[in-house]
C-alpha cells in the first residue's frame, strides 16, 4: 500500500539538477502550464502587442498582464523547451559514448 | 563533488550546443514559399484566410462592434483606416477572383455606406484622434486629407471593379476639393490635423486622383508632378533620402522618416512615379529592414532620425529595435516591391510572433487587430488595382 501511495511514478521523481532526467521534467512541466494558458484563451490579449486593449471589460492592466504572462510562456514553450530537449538527447548520446567507451558491457540508467 | 561538478558543466555545455544549433533552425518552423503569402494570380491560402476573417466580421455586427470597440479605445484612426485597407484589398481581391466579384462589391458598398454615414453623421473628428480639436485647421474650412484621400481612394477602387454611378459624383467632389486645396496651398501641403502634414495622406489622396483620371478621364498629371517635384525638394531626410512623415504647412519637419508610413508611401508612389517608389522602398530596406535567424523585421527610425515611440510605431522591442507598426507595413513594402526574400521572412515572423488563430477557415492574428490583419491582407492581395490603372485601360 505503502509503495502504490508514497512512491512517485518515475517520470514525477526529483532528477539530478542537469541530468537529461532533469531537462526532460523541466520541459514537459513549462509545455504543460503553456498548454493551459493557451486552453485559458490567453492567447486573445496579446493584442497589447499592438496597444489595442485585449479586453475592454478586463481593462488595460489585466489585459496586459494576461498577455505578458502568454507571450512569456510562449517564448520559453518555442525557444527553451525544444534547447532543454535537445540538451538531454546530447548528454544521453555523450553518456551513452563515454559508457561504452568506459565498459562495453555496462548496462545502466543513463538518463539519471 | 567533482563529479558532481563534471556534471553540472557538462548539462550547460550541453544547454549551449543545443542553443547554438536549435536558434539558427527555429525559423524553419515558421517559414514557408512565399507563394503562402501572396501570389501572382489568384488569392494564397493566408488571403484566403485572413479574407473570411474579415467577411464575417461585416455580416456580423455584433463581432464587428467587439472588434471596432478594441480599437477606438486605442485609437479612432484605427476604426477608418482598417476600412480603407479592407476596401483596396478586397478590390484587388475582386480583380484576382472574379467569380466573387459580387460578394466583394456588396461588402464594399456596405463599407463605404456606412463611413460616409458616419463621417455625415458624427463629423469628421468621429475618425480623428482627440487632438485634432485642439486648435483650428490652417486652411479653411476645415478638412482632413487623411479623411478625404483614403475615402476617395475606397471610392475609385470600387469603381475601377464596376461602375456604380452614386459614387461618381461623390469621388469627383473629393477630388475637386481637394485638387482646389492643393492649388490653394502655396507648398501643396494639405493638413490631416491642424497644421501637421502626413506624407503618407498626401500619397493616398494623389492615388485617389490617378484613378479618377482613370475613370472620368480627368487630368492631375501636372498636379502630380509638381506635389513629387515639391516632395523631392523639401520632404527628403538629407542622410537617409527617405520621405519625411510629418511637417507643418510650411514644410517644417514634425516627424522624420517612419517605418510606420514608409512602406505605403513608397507602395502609393508605384501609381505616381515608379522610379521614385523603387528609390524609397531600396532606401527604406536598406535603412529600416532586417533579417536575423531567418526572421525579418523592420525599425521605425533610420539612424540618422531617430524618434520616440508612439501610438504609430506600437511598442519598441529594444535591442533589435523591433517595431510592431512597421514590420506589419515592411510586408506591404515587400510585396509591392516582389522583395520575395524579405516578404518570406516577414511572413515567418508574423506566423512566429503575431500569434496566429485559426477557426473555421479564418485567420486572425491575435497580436495584431482588424486594422493590422486589413492592411495584412493588402499586403497579400496588392498588385492588380495598381496594374490596372497604370494599364491606363477604362473600365
Amino acid at each position: 500500500m505503502k509503495k502504490l501511495l508514497g512512491n512517485k511514478p518515475a517520470i514525477f521523481q526529483r532528477a539530478e539538477f542537469l541530468s537529461p532526467k532533469d531537462l526532460l521534467q523541466r520541459a514537459a512541466a513549462i509545455s504543460a502550464v503553456f498548454l493551459l494558458a493557451h486552453l485559458a484563451g490567453l492567447r486573445e490579449y496579446t493584442a497589447v502587442l499592438n496597444g489595442t486593449i485585449g479586453s475592454v471589460k478586463l481593462g488595460w492592466n489585466l489585459s496586459a498582464f494576461l498577455a505578458a504572462i502568454y507571450i512569456a510562456l510562449y517564448l520559453v514553450v518555442v525557444v527553451l523547451v525544444p534547447v532543454l530537449v535537445l540538451a538531454a538527447v546530447i548528454l544521453l548520446v555523450g553518456r551513452c559514448f563515454i559508457h561504452k567507451k568506459e565498459n562495453p558491457s555496462a548496462v545502466s540508467n543513463l538518463a539519471r | 563533488m567533482k563529479a558532481r561538478i563534471k556534471r553540472l558543466l557538462a548539462g550547460l555545455a550541453a544547454l549551449a550546443v543545443a542553443a547554438l544549433i536549435w536558434l539558427p533552425c527555429l525559423h524553419f518552423l515558421f517559414t514557408r514559399p512565399v507563394a503562402q503569402f501572396r501570389q501572382e494570380q489568384g488569392l494564397s491560402p493566408k488571403a484566403t484566410q485572413l479574407a473570411a476573417r474579415h467577411l464575417q466580421l461585416w455580416t456580423d455586427p455584433a463581432l464587428r462592434q467587439v472588434e471596432l470597440e478594441k480599437m477606438r479605445v486605442s485609437n479612432a484612426e484605427w476604426d477608418f483606416m482598417g476600412r480603407g485597407y479592407l476596401v483596396w484589398s478586397l478590390a484587388n481581391m475582386a480583380l484576382r477572383n472574379p467569380a466573387s466579384q459580387p460578394l466583394y462589391l456588396q461588402t464594399m458598398d456596405q463599407i463605404i455606406d456606412e463611413t460616409l454615414r458616419l463621417e455625415q453623421q458624427e463629423g469628421m473628428c468621429f475618425f480623428l484622434m482627440p487632438y485634432a480639436e485642439d486648435r483650428p485647421y490652417v486652411m479653411q474650412p476645415a478638412h482632413s486629407l487623411f479623411l478625404d484621400g483614403e475615402i476617395a481612394l475606397m471610392l475609385a477602387s470600387r469603381r475601377v471593379i464596376e461602375e456604380k454611378p452614386e459614387y461618381r459624383p461623390l469621388l469627383t467632389e473629393r477630388v475637386n476639393a481637394m485638387t482646389e486645396r492643393f492649388q490653394k496651398s502655396r507648398r501643396m501641403m494639405l493638413e490631416s490635423y491642424p497644421d501637421e502634414c502626413w506624407t503618407f495622406d498626401h500619397g493616398v489622396a494623389l492615388d485617389a486622383m490617378k484613378m479618377a483620371d482613370y475613370l472620368d478621364g480627368t487630368d492631375h498629371s501636372a498636379l502630380i508632378h509638381d506635389w513629387i517635384a515639391m516632395a523631392k525638394r523639401r520632404l527628403e531626410d538629407p542622410k537617409s533620402g527617405l520621405l519625411i512623415s510629418t511637417f507643418t504647412t510650411d514644410g517644417t519637419p514634425l516627424i522624420g522618416p517612419e517605418g510606420s508610413s514608409i512602406w505605403m508611401v513608397a507602395h502609393s508612389l508605384q501609381l505616381l512615379d515608379e522610379d521614385f517608389a523603387r528609390d524609397q522602398y531600396q532606401r527604406a530596406r536598406k535603412e529600416l529592414g532586417a533579417i536575423t535567424l531567418g526572421f525579418g523585421y523592420a525599425h521605425e527610425w533610420p539612424k540618422s532620425w531617430p524618434g520616440q515611440p508612439d501610438i504609430d510605431s506600437g511598442p519598441i522591442i529594444p535591442g533589435f529595435n523591433i517595431s510592431a507598426g512597421s514590420s506589419g507595413m515592411a510586408l506591404i513594402g515587400a510585396s509591392a516591391f516582389q522583395d520575395d526574400k524579405y516578404l518570406a521572412s516577414l511572413a515567418a515572423t508574423l506566423d512566429f510572433a503575431a500569434f496566429p488563430s485559426r477557426t473555421h477557415g479564418r485567420l486572425k492574428y491575435c497580436a495584431s487587430n482588424q486594422v493590422g490583419d486589413a492592411a495584412l491582407l493588402y499586403a497579400a492581395t496588392l498588385g492588380p488595382l495598381w496594374e490596372k490603372v497604370k494599364s491606363g485601360k477604362k473600365p
